[in-house]
Protein backbone atom coordinates (compact mmCIF):
# COMPACT_ATOMS: atom_id res chain seq x y z
CA UNK A 1 0.00 0.00 0.00
CA UNK A 2 2.78 2.68 0.55
CA UNK A 3 4.35 1.51 -2.46
CA UNK A 4 1.41 2.44 -4.14
CA UNK A 5 0.89 5.67 -2.51
CA UNK A 6 4.86 6.59 -2.84
CA UNK A 7 4.25 5.83 -7.23
CA UNK A 8 0.54 8.13 -6.73
CA UNK A 9 3.00 10.84 -5.11
CA UNK A 10 5.45 10.78 -7.86
CA UNK A 11 2.83 10.54 -10.55
CA UNK A 12 1.47 13.99 -8.82
CA UNK A 13 4.36 15.71 -8.78
CA UNK A 14 5.33 15.10 -12.48
CA UNK A 15 1.77 16.28 -13.20
CA UNK A 16 2.92 19.43 -10.66
CA UNK A 17 6.21 20.09 -12.00
CA UNK A 18 4.79 20.33 -15.53
CA UNK A 19 1.87 22.41 -14.41
CA UNK A 20 4.90 25.06 -12.19
CA UNK A 21 6.61 25.37 -15.90
CA UNK A 22 3.43 25.30 -18.47
CA UNK A 23 2.06 28.79 -15.56
CA UNK A 24 5.57 29.77 -15.72
CA UNK A 25 5.53 31.21 -19.44
CA UNK A 26 2.10 33.16 -18.32
CA UNK A 27 1.39 34.15 -22.35
CA UNK A 28 1.31 30.54 -23.36
CA UNK A 29 -2.12 29.73 -22.58
CA UNK A 30 -3.34 32.91 -24.39
CA UNK A 31 -1.81 31.90 -27.25
CA UNK A 32 -3.08 28.62 -27.49
CA UNK A 33 -6.24 29.76 -26.58
CA UNK A 34 -6.11 32.11 -29.91
CA UNK A 35 -4.82 29.70 -32.55
CA UNK A 36 -7.94 27.86 -31.43
CA UNK A 37 -10.29 30.59 -31.99
CA UNK A 38 -8.51 31.66 -35.26
CA UNK A 39 -9.14 27.80 -36.20
CA UNK A 40 -12.82 28.12 -35.25
CA UNK A 41 -13.44 31.46 -37.15
CA UNK A 42 -11.17 30.44 -40.67
CA UNK A 43 -13.52 27.17 -40.55
CA UNK A 44 -16.52 29.14 -39.69
CA UNK A 45 -16.32 31.27 -43.04
CA UNK A 46 -15.03 27.95 -44.76
CA UNK A 47 -18.51 26.48 -43.84
CA UNK A 48 -20.33 29.75 -45.46
CA UNK A 49 -18.31 29.55 -48.21
CA UNK A 50 -18.19 26.48 -49.99
CA UNK A 51 -21.19 24.33 -50.65
CA UNK A 52 -20.42 21.12 -48.85
CA UNK A 53 -21.72 18.18 -50.42
CA UNK A 54 -22.99 15.43 -47.64
CA UNK A 55 -24.28 18.28 -45.13
CA UNK A 56 -27.21 19.55 -44.80
CA UNK A 57 -26.64 23.01 -44.06
CA UNK A 58 -23.22 25.17 -43.43
CA UNK A 59 -23.85 24.86 -39.60
CA UNK A 60 -23.82 21.16 -40.29
CA UNK A 61 -20.32 21.04 -41.78
CA UNK A 62 -19.10 23.88 -39.06
CA UNK A 63 -20.07 21.05 -36.28
CA UNK A 64 -17.98 18.34 -38.22
CA UNK A 65 -15.49 20.22 -38.26
CA UNK A 66 -15.33 21.89 -34.69
CA UNK A 67 -15.04 18.23 -33.11
CA UNK A 68 -12.43 17.81 -35.62
CA UNK A 69 -10.77 20.80 -34.53
CA UNK A 70 -10.48 20.17 -30.80
CA UNK A 71 -9.02 16.18 -31.63
CA UNK A 72 -6.41 17.83 -33.19
CA UNK A 73 -5.39 19.45 -30.18
CA UNK A 74 -5.93 16.07 -28.45
CA UNK A 75 -3.75 14.60 -30.99
CA UNK A 76 -1.06 17.19 -30.60
CA UNK A 77 -1.03 16.88 -26.51
CA UNK A 78 -0.83 12.79 -27.34
CA UNK A 79 2.09 13.48 -29.33
CA UNK A 80 3.85 15.95 -27.24
CA UNK A 81 5.61 13.20 -25.29
CA UNK A 82 7.61 12.37 -27.89
CA UNK A 83 9.65 16.05 -27.66
CA UNK A 84 9.15 16.03 -23.65
CA UNK A 85 11.53 13.59 -23.63
CA UNK A 86 14.24 14.97 -26.23
CA UNK A 87 13.98 18.09 -24.06
CA UNK A 88 14.68 15.98 -20.66
CA UNK A 89 17.90 14.60 -22.58
CA UNK A 90 19.07 17.54 -23.63
CA UNK A 91 18.40 19.46 -19.93
CA UNK A 92 19.96 15.89 -18.54
CA UNK A 93 16.71 15.88 -16.41
CA UNK A 94 15.72 12.29 -18.00
CA UNK A 95 19.28 11.01 -16.00
CA UNK A 96 17.05 11.78 -12.88
CA UNK A 97 14.10 9.86 -13.82
CA UNK A 98 16.68 6.51 -14.71
CA UNK A 99 18.41 7.14 -11.64
CA UNK A 100 14.82 7.25 -9.10
CA UNK A 101 13.28 4.41 -7.91
CA UNK A 102 10.38 5.48 -9.94
CA UNK A 103 12.10 4.53 -12.94
CA UNK A 104 11.98 6.66 -16.18
CA UNK A 105 9.50 3.96 -18.16
CA UNK A 106 6.66 5.13 -15.30
CA UNK A 107 8.23 8.68 -15.75
CA UNK A 108 7.31 8.95 -19.24
CA UNK A 109 4.20 7.82 -18.61
CA UNK A 110 3.65 10.64 -15.89
CA UNK A 111 4.34 13.04 -18.39
CA UNK A 112 1.73 12.35 -20.56
CA UNK A 113 -0.65 13.53 -17.04
CA UNK A 114 -0.51 17.18 -17.41
CA UNK A 115 -0.82 17.63 -21.48
CA UNK A 116 -3.23 15.20 -21.90
CA UNK A 117 -5.34 17.03 -18.97
CA UNK A 118 -4.91 20.05 -20.28
CA UNK A 119 -5.87 18.93 -23.99
CA UNK A 120 -8.90 18.11 -22.19
CA UNK A 121 -9.11 21.65 -21.46
CA UNK A 122 -8.42 22.87 -24.45
CA UNK A 123 -10.59 20.81 -26.51
CA UNK A 124 -13.91 21.74 -24.21
CA UNK A 125 -13.02 25.49 -24.33
CA UNK A 126 -12.55 25.37 -27.96
CA UNK A 127 -15.82 23.39 -28.15
CA UNK A 128 -17.53 26.82 -25.74
CA UNK A 129 -16.00 29.14 -27.78
CA UNK A 130 -18.32 27.35 -31.19
CA UNK A 131 -21.46 27.45 -29.09
CA UNK A 132 -20.85 31.06 -27.51
CA UNK A 133 -19.22 33.22 -30.62
CA UNK A 134 -20.48 30.79 -33.56
CA UNK A 135 -23.17 29.21 -32.32
CA UNK A 136 -22.71 25.73 -32.51
CA UNK A 137 -25.30 23.72 -31.68
CA UNK A 138 -24.44 20.76 -29.27
CA UNK A 139 -26.86 17.61 -28.45
CA UNK A 140 -26.29 18.57 -24.84
CA UNK A 141 -28.39 15.24 -23.51
CA UNK A 142 -25.47 13.20 -24.83
CA UNK A 143 -22.36 15.42 -24.19
CA UNK A 144 -21.96 14.13 -20.34
CA UNK A 145 -21.05 11.06 -22.42
CA UNK A 146 -18.45 12.64 -24.26
CA UNK A 147 -16.51 13.15 -21.54
CA UNK A 148 -15.62 9.11 -20.97
CA UNK A 149 -15.47 8.22 -24.58
CA UNK A 150 -12.43 11.05 -24.74
CA UNK A 151 -10.80 9.09 -21.84
CA UNK A 152 -11.25 5.81 -24.13
CA UNK A 153 -9.91 7.65 -27.03
CA UNK A 154 -6.98 9.09 -25.42
CA UNK A 155 -6.23 5.49 -23.89
CA UNK A 156 -6.14 4.23 -27.73
CA UNK A 157 -4.21 7.73 -28.75
CA UNK A 158 -1.30 7.36 -26.49
CA UNK A 159 0.30 4.65 -27.18
CA UNK A 160 1.38 6.02 -30.21
CA UNK A 161 3.13 9.10 -28.69
CA UNK A 162 5.00 6.68 -25.81
CA UNK A 163 5.97 4.60 -29.23
CA UNK A 164 7.44 7.98 -31.24
CA UNK A 165 8.82 8.68 -27.25
CA UNK A 166 10.87 5.26 -27.31
CA UNK A 167 11.75 6.15 -30.88
CA UNK A 168 13.28 9.46 -29.64
CA UNK A 169 14.89 7.64 -26.62
CA UNK A 170 16.80 5.29 -29.11
CA UNK A 171 17.56 7.63 -31.74
CA UNK A 172 17.83 10.83 -29.58
CA UNK A 173 16.04 12.79 -32.41
CA UNK A 174 13.70 15.39 -31.57
CA UNK A 175 11.75 15.14 -34.52
CA UNK A 176 10.50 11.80 -35.03
CA UNK A 177 8.13 11.85 -37.48
CA UNK A 178 5.04 13.26 -35.32
CA UNK A 179 4.08 16.11 -37.18
CA UNK A 180 3.44 14.06 -40.82
CA UNK A 181 2.06 11.74 -38.30
CA UNK A 182 -0.74 13.50 -37.10
CA UNK A 183 -1.26 15.14 -40.55
CA UNK A 184 -1.99 11.99 -41.54
CA UNK A 185 -4.36 10.85 -39.24
CA UNK A 186 -5.99 14.42 -39.46
CA UNK A 187 -6.69 12.93 -43.49
CA UNK A 188 -7.48 9.49 -42.34
CA UNK A 189 -9.18 9.96 -39.69
CA UNK A 190 -12.06 12.46 -40.81
CA UNK A 191 -10.70 15.20 -38.83
CA UNK A 192 -11.40 17.99 -41.47
CA UNK A 193 -13.57 16.32 -43.48
CA UNK A 194 -15.82 12.90 -44.07
CA UNK A 195 -13.56 10.00 -44.78
CA UNK A 196 -16.06 8.93 -47.81
CA UNK A 197 -14.62 11.84 -49.84
CA UNK A 198 -11.38 9.48 -50.01
CA UNK A 199 -10.17 6.72 -51.91
CA UNK A 200 -11.52 3.58 -50.83
CA UNK A 201 -8.28 1.78 -50.47
CA UNK A 202 -7.23 5.08 -47.79
CA UNK A 203 -10.88 4.30 -46.05
CA UNK A 204 -9.96 1.06 -45.55
CA UNK A 205 -7.46 2.49 -43.20
CA UNK A 206 -9.89 3.66 -40.92
CA UNK A 207 -10.35 0.50 -39.86
CA UNK A 208 -6.97 -0.68 -38.51
CA UNK A 209 -6.47 2.74 -36.38
CA UNK A 210 -8.31 4.32 -33.35
CA UNK A 211 -8.43 7.65 -34.71
CA UNK A 212 -11.29 7.72 -37.07
CA UNK A 213 -13.81 5.34 -34.83
CA UNK A 214 -13.10 7.78 -31.67
CA UNK A 215 -13.50 11.11 -33.50
CA UNK A 216 -17.03 9.38 -34.86
CA UNK A 217 -18.18 8.43 -31.15
CA UNK A 218 -17.02 12.12 -29.83
CA UNK A 219 -18.97 13.65 -33.03
CA UNK A 220 -22.48 11.51 -32.40
CA UNK A 221 -21.93 12.27 -28.47
CA UNK A 222 -21.54 16.04 -29.39
CA UNK A 223 -23.62 16.73 -32.20
CA UNK A 224 -25.60 13.88 -32.78
CA UNK A 225 -23.78 13.37 -36.04
CA UNK A 226 -24.43 9.60 -37.76
CA UNK A 227 -22.10 6.75 -36.98
CA UNK A 228 -20.94 3.54 -39.49
CA UNK A 229 -21.06 1.58 -36.65
CA UNK A 230 -23.16 1.23 -33.17
CA UNK A 231 -21.83 3.46 -30.19
CA UNK A 232 -20.80 -0.03 -28.29
CA UNK A 233 -18.96 -1.59 -31.11
CA UNK A 234 -17.16 1.54 -31.46
CA UNK A 235 -16.89 1.13 -27.39
CA UNK A 236 -15.26 -2.10 -27.45
CA UNK A 237 -13.10 -1.60 -30.68
CA UNK A 238 -11.52 1.73 -28.55
CA UNK A 239 -11.10 -0.35 -26.02
CA UNK A 240 -9.22 -3.48 -27.75
CA UNK A 241 -6.87 -0.89 -29.52
CA UNK A 242 -6.35 0.49 -25.90
CA UNK A 243 -5.90 -3.36 -24.64
CA UNK A 244 -3.53 -4.50 -27.31
CA UNK A 245 -1.32 -1.01 -27.81
CA UNK A 246 -0.78 0.24 -24.44
CA UNK A 247 0.95 -2.56 -23.28
CA UNK A 248 2.87 -2.63 -26.51
CA UNK A 249 3.78 0.80 -26.13
CA UNK A 250 5.15 0.53 -22.53
CA UNK A 251 7.20 -2.91 -23.25
CA UNK A 252 8.51 -0.47 -26.23
CA UNK A 253 10.12 2.54 -23.97
CA UNK A 254 11.67 -0.60 -21.82
CA UNK A 255 13.18 -1.90 -24.41
CA UNK A 256 14.48 1.17 -25.51
CA UNK A 257 15.85 2.22 -22.63
CA UNK A 258 17.53 -1.13 -22.20
CA UNK A 259 18.99 -0.11 -25.56
CA UNK A 260 20.69 2.86 -24.62
CA UNK A 261 21.83 1.49 -21.43
CA UNK A 262 23.34 -1.57 -23.36
CA UNK A 263 25.24 0.71 -25.55
CA UNK A 264 25.82 2.75 -22.65
CA UNK A 265 24.02 6.06 -24.91
CA UNK A 266 20.97 6.25 -22.49
CA UNK A 267 21.83 9.48 -21.37
CA UNK A 268 23.18 11.13 -24.58
CA UNK A 269 21.37 13.75 -26.86
CA UNK B 1 25.11 -7.46 6.53
CA UNK B 2 25.48 -5.60 10.38
CA UNK B 3 26.99 -2.25 10.65
CA UNK B 4 29.14 -4.08 13.41
CA UNK B 5 30.33 -6.93 11.24
CA UNK B 6 31.57 -4.24 8.22
CA UNK B 7 33.30 -2.70 10.58
CA UNK B 8 35.46 -4.87 11.35
CA UNK B 9 36.28 -5.03 7.20
CA UNK B 10 39.68 -4.22 6.40
CA UNK B 11 39.11 -0.98 4.04
CA UNK B 12 42.24 0.40 3.09
CA UNK B 13 44.18 -1.19 0.56
CA UNK B 14 40.91 -3.37 -0.13
CA UNK B 15 39.48 -2.52 -3.33
CA UNK B 16 40.09 -6.44 -5.23
CA UNK B 17 36.40 -7.62 -4.46
CA UNK B 18 36.03 -10.93 -2.21
CA UNK B 19 34.15 -13.09 -4.31
CA UNK B 20 30.78 -14.42 -3.15
CA UNK B 21 31.17 -11.21 0.13
CA UNK B 22 27.83 -9.12 -0.40
CA UNK B 23 28.43 -5.14 0.17
CA UNK B 24 27.03 -2.33 -0.58
CA UNK B 25 28.10 -1.73 -3.57
CA UNK B 26 30.52 -4.12 -5.58
CA UNK B 27 31.88 -3.80 -9.12
CA UNK B 28 32.99 -6.92 -10.12
CA UNK B 29 34.74 -8.11 -13.25
CA UNK B 30 33.66 -4.90 -15.20
CA UNK B 31 34.45 -4.55 -19.12
CA UNK B 32 33.57 -1.72 -20.84
CA UNK B 33 34.85 -0.56 -24.64
CA UNK B 34 33.28 2.19 -26.56
CA UNK B 35 34.78 1.09 -29.46
CA UNK B 36 36.01 -1.97 -31.43
CA UNK B 37 39.16 -0.18 -32.53
CA UNK B 38 39.98 0.97 -29.09
CA UNK B 39 41.44 -0.23 -25.84
CA UNK B 40 38.46 -1.25 -22.91
CA UNK B 41 38.12 2.06 -20.84
CA UNK B 42 37.35 -0.69 -18.11
CA UNK B 43 39.12 -3.68 -18.19
CA UNK B 44 38.22 -6.61 -15.78
CA UNK B 45 37.74 -3.46 -13.19
CA UNK B 46 37.42 -4.81 -9.15
CA UNK B 47 35.98 -2.53 -6.40
CA UNK B 48 34.19 -2.78 -3.59
CA UNK B 49 32.75 -0.16 -1.18
CA UNK B 50 31.86 -1.33 2.68
CA UNK B 51 29.85 0.39 4.83
CA UNK B 52 31.05 3.23 7.13
CA UNK B 53 34.21 3.92 3.97
CA UNK B 54 34.88 6.45 2.13
CA UNK B 55 36.74 5.80 -1.33
CA UNK B 56 38.42 8.06 -3.90
CA UNK B 57 39.47 7.69 -7.54
CA UNK B 58 40.97 10.00 -9.40
CA UNK B 59 42.52 9.89 -12.91
CA UNK B 60 43.56 11.51 -16.00
CA UNK B 61 40.34 13.65 -18.05
CA UNK B 62 38.38 10.50 -20.06
CA UNK B 63 40.64 7.83 -18.16
CA UNK B 64 36.68 6.41 -17.68
CA UNK B 65 36.11 7.60 -13.91
CA UNK B 66 32.65 8.94 -15.35
CA UNK B 67 31.87 5.73 -16.90
CA UNK B 68 32.73 3.72 -13.87
CA UNK B 69 30.09 5.90 -11.82
CA UNK B 70 27.33 5.02 -14.06
CA UNK B 71 27.72 1.80 -14.04
CA UNK B 72 28.36 1.52 -10.44
CA UNK B 73 24.46 3.89 -10.57
CA UNK B 74 23.13 1.54 -12.79
CA UNK B 75 22.65 4.17 -15.39
CA UNK B 76 24.71 2.14 -17.88
CA UNK B 77 25.65 -1.78 -18.28
CA UNK B 78 29.17 -3.05 -18.43
CA UNK B 79 30.06 -5.17 -21.53
CA UNK B 80 31.13 -7.75 -19.16
CA UNK B 81 30.57 -8.16 -15.27
CA UNK B 82 28.03 -7.21 -12.49
CA UNK B 83 27.69 -3.91 -10.64
CA UNK B 84 26.31 -5.31 -7.32
CA UNK B 85 24.05 -4.11 -4.19
CA UNK B 86 23.81 -6.00 -1.42
CA UNK B 87 24.51 -8.96 -4.63
CA UNK B 88 22.00 -7.30 -7.04
CA UNK B 89 22.07 -5.60 -9.92
CA UNK B 90 20.50 -2.60 -11.09
CA UNK B 91 18.49 -4.80 -13.70
CA UNK B 92 17.38 -7.33 -11.00
CA UNK B 93 15.59 -5.05 -8.52
CA UNK B 94 15.70 -1.49 -9.66
CA UNK B 95 13.88 0.16 -7.17
CA UNK B 96 16.04 -1.24 -4.28
CA UNK B 97 18.83 -0.85 -5.96
CA UNK B 98 18.00 3.09 -6.90
CA UNK B 99 16.64 3.60 -3.79
CA UNK B 100 20.26 2.52 -1.79
CA UNK B 101 22.49 4.38 -4.12
CA UNK B 102 22.60 7.68 -5.37
CA UNK B 103 24.63 9.72 -7.77
CA UNK B 104 25.83 13.38 -8.44
CA UNK B 105 26.72 13.18 -11.89
CA UNK B 106 29.09 16.33 -12.94
CA UNK B 107 28.38 19.09 -14.56
CA UNK B 108 25.33 21.90 -14.15
CA UNK B 109 22.64 19.45 -15.44
CA UNK B 110 19.40 17.37 -13.91
CA UNK B 111 18.08 20.79 -12.71
CA UNK B 112 14.58 22.04 -13.85
CA UNK B 113 15.35 25.61 -15.07
CA UNK B 114 11.86 27.22 -14.53
CA UNK B 115 11.00 25.20 -10.76
CA UNK B 116 12.03 27.09 -7.48
CA UNK B 117 14.59 25.21 -4.99
CA UNK B 118 12.14 23.97 -2.62
CA UNK B 119 9.89 22.47 -5.86
CA UNK B 120 13.22 21.04 -7.51
CA UNK B 121 13.50 19.29 -3.97
CA UNK B 122 10.22 18.39 -3.44
CA UNK B 123 9.49 16.92 -6.68
CA UNK B 124 13.04 14.65 -6.31
CA UNK B 125 12.19 13.45 -3.02
CA UNK B 126 8.72 12.43 -4.54
CA UNK B 127 10.73 10.32 -7.59
CA UNK B 128 12.86 9.02 -5.14
CA UNK B 129 9.83 7.66 -3.33
CA UNK B 130 10.32 8.79 0.36
CA UNK B 131 7.62 8.12 2.11
CA UNK B 132 4.73 10.51 1.83
CA UNK B 133 4.93 11.49 4.89
CA UNK B 134 8.44 12.13 5.10
CA UNK B 135 8.17 14.82 1.90
CA UNK B 136 7.75 17.72 3.42
CA UNK B 137 10.27 17.67 6.36
CA UNK B 138 13.00 15.96 4.22
CA UNK B 139 13.06 18.70 1.47
CA UNK B 140 12.88 21.73 4.66
CA UNK B 141 16.00 19.93 6.36
CA UNK B 142 17.37 19.34 2.87
CA UNK B 143 16.90 23.47 2.44
CA UNK B 144 18.68 24.30 5.86
CA UNK B 145 21.45 21.84 5.71
CA UNK B 146 22.80 22.63 2.48
CA UNK B 147 22.23 26.29 3.06
CA UNK B 148 19.47 27.04 0.39
CA UNK B 149 16.93 28.76 3.13
CA UNK B 150 17.23 32.30 1.00
CA UNK B 151 17.55 30.43 -2.07
CA UNK B 152 13.97 28.01 -1.39
CA UNK B 153 11.65 30.29 -3.46
CA UNK B 154 13.91 31.19 -6.42
CA UNK B 155 13.80 29.72 -9.92
CA UNK B 156 16.77 27.70 -11.13
CA UNK B 157 17.85 29.63 -14.48
CA UNK B 158 18.39 32.77 -11.78
CA UNK B 159 20.80 30.84 -9.65
CA UNK B 160 24.79 30.77 -9.84
CA UNK B 161 26.48 27.42 -10.73
CA UNK B 162 28.13 26.92 -7.55
CA UNK B 163 24.27 27.38 -6.03
CA UNK B 164 23.00 24.83 -8.61
CA UNK B 165 25.75 22.78 -7.49
CA UNK B 166 24.48 22.85 -3.84
CA UNK B 167 21.01 21.78 -4.70
CA UNK B 168 22.21 19.49 -7.02
CA UNK B 169 24.37 17.98 -4.10
CA UNK B 170 21.18 18.24 -1.93
CA UNK B 171 19.01 16.28 -3.78
CA UNK B 172 21.70 13.68 -4.39
CA UNK B 173 21.38 13.14 -0.09
CA UNK B 174 17.79 13.89 0.26
CA UNK B 175 16.76 10.49 -0.23
CA UNK B 176 19.06 9.63 2.22
CA UNK B 177 20.84 6.70 0.62
CA UNK B 178 23.08 4.10 2.03
CA UNK B 179 25.84 4.64 -0.76
CA UNK B 180 26.54 8.25 -2.31
CA UNK B 181 28.47 8.27 -6.03
CA UNK B 182 29.85 11.85 -6.54
CA UNK B 183 31.59 12.99 -9.56
CA UNK B 184 33.87 15.89 -9.17
CA UNK B 185 31.19 17.26 -6.49
CA UNK B 186 33.74 20.51 -5.75
CA UNK B 187 32.88 21.85 -9.22
CA UNK B 188 31.76 25.51 -8.83
CA UNK B 189 31.53 25.14 -4.78
CA UNK B 190 32.82 28.29 -2.83
CA UNK B 191 34.46 27.23 0.50
CA UNK B 192 30.98 27.65 2.00
CA UNK B 193 29.78 25.17 0.16
CA UNK B 194 32.69 22.92 0.02
CA UNK B 195 31.80 22.54 4.04
CA UNK B 196 28.08 22.10 3.58
CA UNK B 197 29.50 19.15 1.65
CA UNK B 198 31.86 17.58 4.05
CA UNK B 199 29.04 17.73 6.88
CA UNK B 200 26.63 15.75 4.80
CA UNK B 201 29.65 13.43 4.04
CA UNK B 202 30.18 12.94 7.80
CA UNK B 203 26.38 12.44 8.28
CA UNK B 204 26.54 9.52 5.39
CA UNK B 205 29.62 8.18 7.18
CA UNK B 206 27.97 8.34 10.86
CA UNK B 207 25.24 6.34 9.57
CA UNK B 208 27.06 3.48 8.56
CA UNK B 209 26.63 4.89 4.41
CA UNK B 210 29.51 4.26 1.95
CA UNK B 211 30.96 7.06 0.27
CA UNK B 212 32.69 6.83 -3.56
CA UNK B 213 34.08 10.23 -4.60
CA UNK B 214 35.50 10.27 -8.19
CA UNK B 215 37.49 13.60 -9.52
CA UNK B 216 40.94 14.51 -11.06
CA UNK B 217 43.83 14.10 -9.42
CA UNK B 218 44.67 17.97 -9.08
CA UNK B 219 41.33 18.61 -7.17
CA UNK B 220 41.97 20.06 -3.91
CA UNK B 221 40.41 17.39 -1.33
CA UNK B 222 40.31 18.26 2.46
CA UNK B 223 38.74 14.96 2.84
CA UNK B 224 40.22 11.91 4.50
CA UNK B 225 39.68 8.61 2.38
CA UNK B 226 39.63 5.31 3.87
CA UNK B 227 40.80 4.25 0.50
CA UNK B 228 42.41 6.35 -2.48
CA UNK B 229 43.02 4.51 -5.96
CA UNK B 230 43.83 6.01 -9.50
CA UNK B 231 42.00 4.23 -12.75
CA UNK B 232 44.54 3.74 -15.07
CA UNK B 233 44.31 1.62 -18.40
CA UNK B 234 41.11 0.55 -17.06
CA UNK B 235 42.63 -0.44 -14.06
CA UNK B 236 42.37 0.60 -9.94
CA UNK B 237 45.39 0.67 -8.69
CA UNK B 238 46.55 2.18 -5.23
CA UNK B 239 47.14 6.42 -5.38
Amino acid sequence: MSELSQAGGAFLAVFRRDLHVYVSYRTRMVSQLLTSVFSLTLFYYISRLVNVSGFASPNQYFGFVVVGIALVSVLYSCFAIAEQVRQELIAGTFERFLLSPFGAVAGMVAMTLFPLLFAFVLAATTLGVGVVLFGLELHWATVPFAVPAMALALLSFIPFGLFFAAVTVATKQGNVGTSWFIALVSIVGGLYFPIELLPGWVQKISEVQPFTPATELLRHLLTDSPQANSTLTTVAKLAGFAIVLVPLSLLALREAIRYGQRRGTIIEY
Amino acid sequence: MSAGLVATAERQGDAVVNRGDQVPLALRGICKRWAADRPPVLDELDLRLDLGSKTWIGGRNGVGKTTLLRIAAGLIDPDRGRAEVWGFTARERHRRYQRLVSFLPAGDRGLYARLTVRHQLEFWARIALVERGEVKSRTERAIEEFDLGDLAEHRVDRMSMGQRQRLRIAMTFLPEPETVLLDEPLTSLDAEGGVVLERAIDGLIARHGALLWCSPSGEHLDQEFDTRLVLENGKLVPA
